[in-house]
């Protein structure tokens, strides 16, 4: 087999140019197994993991019987509300429906809360009363705010200071009260400590933030107060901040004493580690998160808050048949971006499949591209490859990086054009929107 | 140092002889007779060198020391960790030290600390480098010659979402930060934050041209309460760039706090800070 | 078995086929249709072995699902990134192992990317999306 593969490949370099000679050879068929895969899945969460799992799992093997719960009907992507933040791209944009999961590949639809989890009865149970029994289970809860972790913010404070961590009502506000700031004013933005959803997101955020008061409020200042002395892309954010915005953007790592403690929304104030109180006219906070709290109540985190996992299949450590995907898990070294939860749903398809076959899982890889714009015409990335090595996950070694410091403009102007090309793909994989780049 | 402190954790201070600690003083004794030679039923943790010496021999007991650090940290450069002694930390009867050990790197030594009754509660927080997923140990001894050990285990990954940025800028070098209460109840304890802009060198590092940069680092901490020792604390290496400790005091009156730091050429920096006590 | 054509011989004859390549792979990009093709059920990937043939091993297809992340399911969505289904193997395995050398002086992220592969992985994922039909 391998050498005729070789032969092909020979073959096929004497015959370069000749379209169409490509497919003559190397029909791909999958493990006989794979499409005769029968049971009931259930998938909790219809986001980058969610969707594409149930997605991914009728696309190979139809005979599955697949339902996808997800509360909203209309789904809001978090990567991108940093450009509708910035204005440079329209709300509407960043919604998905589940049509396509429907029709096309007949995946069942619930638009419920996923409320309860009995692993041992092998039931989810939706707010509405329905139960849903599993042979099964993926959960893809995303993340939920930890309200407790920070003094001051909680969800009615999230009212007045929002976090914008979650896209929707949060997002809006967050641009309206961006719009009503007077030039001149201060807009503050909290950072975290890791681990949390999406590493570059904060630091994209306030670079939309400068992208628009540049235009609109020259005379604003942007402060990000950080609870980390490093963070994803720091000397190609930096670079591209100083060369776009000046001395716009000022970032305080937590040695500068950036690490907030306190908030105060109604005064819209924040107190740092060592007591300094910093004064915004538009505060942006966002505080730690954990994994999303149906991931709690089906036993599937632990005391970290996240969800850890078997690093093959992303079956949880926790409790067996339940596999979770996404910013809910701990599977560090992967950073919790969309990108990779798409990438791991696959995985775990696959995993599942062939654990429902009573087949070992397949050999499981991984790749992760993170976009952020600095402008709407300046795009830095950092991507990684990932595979299993001692039953742990890691980079492959080799493999990797950041964007080159110093870069032409064409080359950022390029990696921006990718990050829109990037939403356009991955939108489309996950729920076949066709949405224009 | 009277009583009523407020804590993280409530441990009912005052009942010496609950149920539960019966139950655990015997399963603990029948475990320990039941194993009959106790080197054979030790841990690993408990076997490396510098801990055995310390030791001398000790069991160490496991019930009133808390030692919190991520299970998984991306960035090993910069782990927050603290350490909680459950204590009445009286002329009597307290918490005199507190040594932390990080077993997988280079050297095992992270940070001595000796607290005093003025501490209040034997508590610090920090934040450490790791080189590698491995095992960090807390080990205390009592003024009564006890030992009390925690340990926990953290995986340390690199994220490819994280770049490091290892130059400091010299000009804040040795500039400190602290954060004192602006007031306290007598006697009763609160935290005092401090920082030192420091890189704490390893002195395993390579410049640009591929020479060792040598090991430069502040190697020590001090704080007094109007001249009486509240924390003294030894730093090594392994101790995060820019040193941060948190540590209690439990003043009986106002005062002036003293802290001062010593890198190891000598020089030093210090600060003072007013206590006010209501 | 695949070493035995590089890296020596992949300057003799990659080399001037490598130019034609991103010629090729420029053109393939650039006559790509626009967003909106529909998409449909995946037509040439197919279950079962019933006809005899022998199963490739599934690598190929793992490992292009995180290129479907970008270009779409099936690597049929072209945007300013292009799509990859049905597009000549050898086209795309000499782009892929360029990327991997550091050969494409103005790549962005496939290099970094292509670095996490073998070049038997490389070349398998070209077969996977030249046998792919691109709508």
């Amino acid at each position: 087999m391998k050498l005729s593969k070789s032969i092909s490949r020979r073959e096929s370099l004497k015959w370069i140019g000749v379209a169409g000679l490509s497919a003559a050879f190397g029909a791909y068929v999958r493990p006989a197994w794979a499409g005769s895969a029968n049971g009931r899945v259930v998938v909790v969460g219809g986001g980058f993991g969610g969707a594409t799992a149930a997605k991914y799992l009728k696309r190979l093997a139809p005979s599955l019987d697949v339902t996808l719960i997800e509360p909203q009907t209309r789904y809001i992507t978090c990567p991108f509300t940093n450009l509708y933040l910035g204005g440079v791209r329209a709300f509407e944009t960043l919604w998905h429906d589940y049509t396509e999961l429907r029709e096309v590949y007949g995946v069942r639809v619930v638009h419920q809360l996923a409320e309860d989890v009995d692993a041992d009865r092998r039931v989810v149970k939706l707010a509405d009363g329905e139960v849903l029994t599993w042979d099964r289970l993926i959960l893809s809860p995303g993340i939920d705010l930890r309200w407790d972790a920070l003094e001051g913010y909680d969800e009615s404070a999230s009212e007045r200071a929002p976090h914008a961590w979650k896209p929707g009502a949060q997002s809006r506000l967050l641009r309206q009260q961006l719009e009503a700031m007077e030039d001149g004013g201060t807009f503050i933005l909290v950072a975290p400590d890791n681990p949390y959803r999406c590493p570059p997101g904060p630091y994209e955020r306030v670079s939309m933030v400068a992208h628009y008061c540049k235009t609109h409020k020259p005379r604003s200042k942007i402060l990000l107060l950080d609870s980390k002395d490093a963070f994803s892309k720091q000397d190609l954010f930096t670079e591209g901040w100083k060369a776009n915005y000046g001395d716009m953007i000022e970032w305080v790592g937590r040695s500068q004493d950036g690490r907030v403690l306190r908030v105060d929304a109604d005064r819209l104030e924040v107190e740092t580690e060592f007591g300094t109180v910093h004064k915004a006219d538009v505060l942006n906070v966002v505080p730690p998160q954990k994994a999303g709290i149906i991931a709690d109540r089906a036993g599937v985190s632990d005391a970290s808050g996240w969800a850890p996992i078997k690093a093959r299949t992303f079956e949880s450590r926790q409790v067996p048949g339940v596999y979770v995907i996404g910013d809910a898990t701990e599977a560090a070294p992967m950073p919790k971006s969309g990108f990779l939860a798409n990438v791991q749903a696959k995985m775990t398809v696959q995993a599942v499949m062939a654990d429902l076959a009573g087949q070992p899982a397949p050999e499981p890889s991984w790749a992760n591209t993170c976009y952020s714009l600095i402008t709407p015409e300046w795009g830095i990335t950092v991507a990684g490859v990932y595979e299993v090595y001692d039953d742990v996950l890691r980079e492959v070694p080799g493999s990797g990086g950041v964007s080159p410091l110093d870069a032409s403009a064409v080359f950022r102007r390029q990696e921006a054009d990718f990050a829109r090309g990037w939403y356009a793909g991955i939108a489309q994989d996950v729920w076949g929107t066709r949405s224009s780049s | 140092m009277t009583g009523n402190r407020s804590r993280r954790r409530d441990r009912v201070p005052g009942a010496r002889l609950s149920f539960g600690r019966v139950v655990v003083a015997t399963m603990v004794s029948v475990l320990l007779l039941g194993a009959g030679n106790a080197t054979a039923a030790r841990a690993p943790w408990e076997r490396v060198e510098v801990i055995q010496e310390l030791l001398n021999g000790a069991e160490p007991q496991r019930d009133a020391i808390q030692l919190d650090l991520p299970a998984v940290t991306q960035d090993g450069s910069s782990v927050a960790v603290t350490v909680d002694i459950e204590s009445p930390m009286t002329q009597d009867d307290h918490v005199e030290r507190l040594y932390l050990f990080a077993l997988g790197n280079p050297s095992p030594e992270l940070l001595e600390v000796r607290f005093t009754p003025l501490s209040g509660r034997a508590g610090i927080s920090t934040r450490i480098r790791l080189d590698s997923s491995q095992t960090v140990v807390a080990l205390a001894r009592t003024s009564d010659g006890d030992w009390l050990a925690d340990v926990r285990d953290v995986r340390v990954t690199v994220s490819g979402c994280l770049s490091r940025d290892d130059t400091y800028a010299s000009e804040d070098l040795m500039q400190t930060r602290v954060r004192v209460p602006p007031n306290f109840e007598r006697g009763e304890s609160a935290e005092v934050r401090t920082l030192i802009q420091h890189p704490m060198e390893t002195g395993l590092r390579t410049d640009a041209s591929d020479r060792p940069i040598p090991e430069n680092i502040v190697r020590s901490f001090e704080a007094h309460l109007d001249g009486a020792p509240v924390v003294t604390a030894r730093l090594h290496r392994a101790i995060a760039a820019n040193p941060f400790l948190l540590f209690h005091v439990a003043p009986e009156r106002s005062g002036e706090l003293s802290l001062s730091w010593e890198e190891d050429t000598g020089d030093k920096a210090q600060v003072t800070a007013a206590v006010r006590v209501d | 078995m695949f070493d035995t054509l590089r890296p020596r011989h992949f300057f003799v004859i990659g080399l001037p086929l490598f130019v034609l390549c991103v010629t090729a792979g420029l053109l393939l990009a650039g006559d790509s249709e626009p967003a909106d093709q529909a998409e449909t059920l995946p037509d040439a990937v197919e279950s079962g072995d019933a006809e005899g043939r022998v199963p490739l091993d599934s690598r190929a297809e793992i490992i292009a699902m995180s290129c479907a992340a970008c270009h779409g399911t099936d690597g049929r969505k072209a945007t300013a990134i292009p799509a990859l289904a049905g597009k000549p193997a050898p086209v795309l395995e000499a782009l892929l192992l360029a990327y991997k050398r550091d050969q494409m002086p103005d790549a962005t992220v496939m290099p970094r990317l292509a670095k996490g592969y073998t070049d038997e992985e490389l070349a398998s994922v070209a077969e996977y999306f030249s046998a792919l039909s691109p709508e």
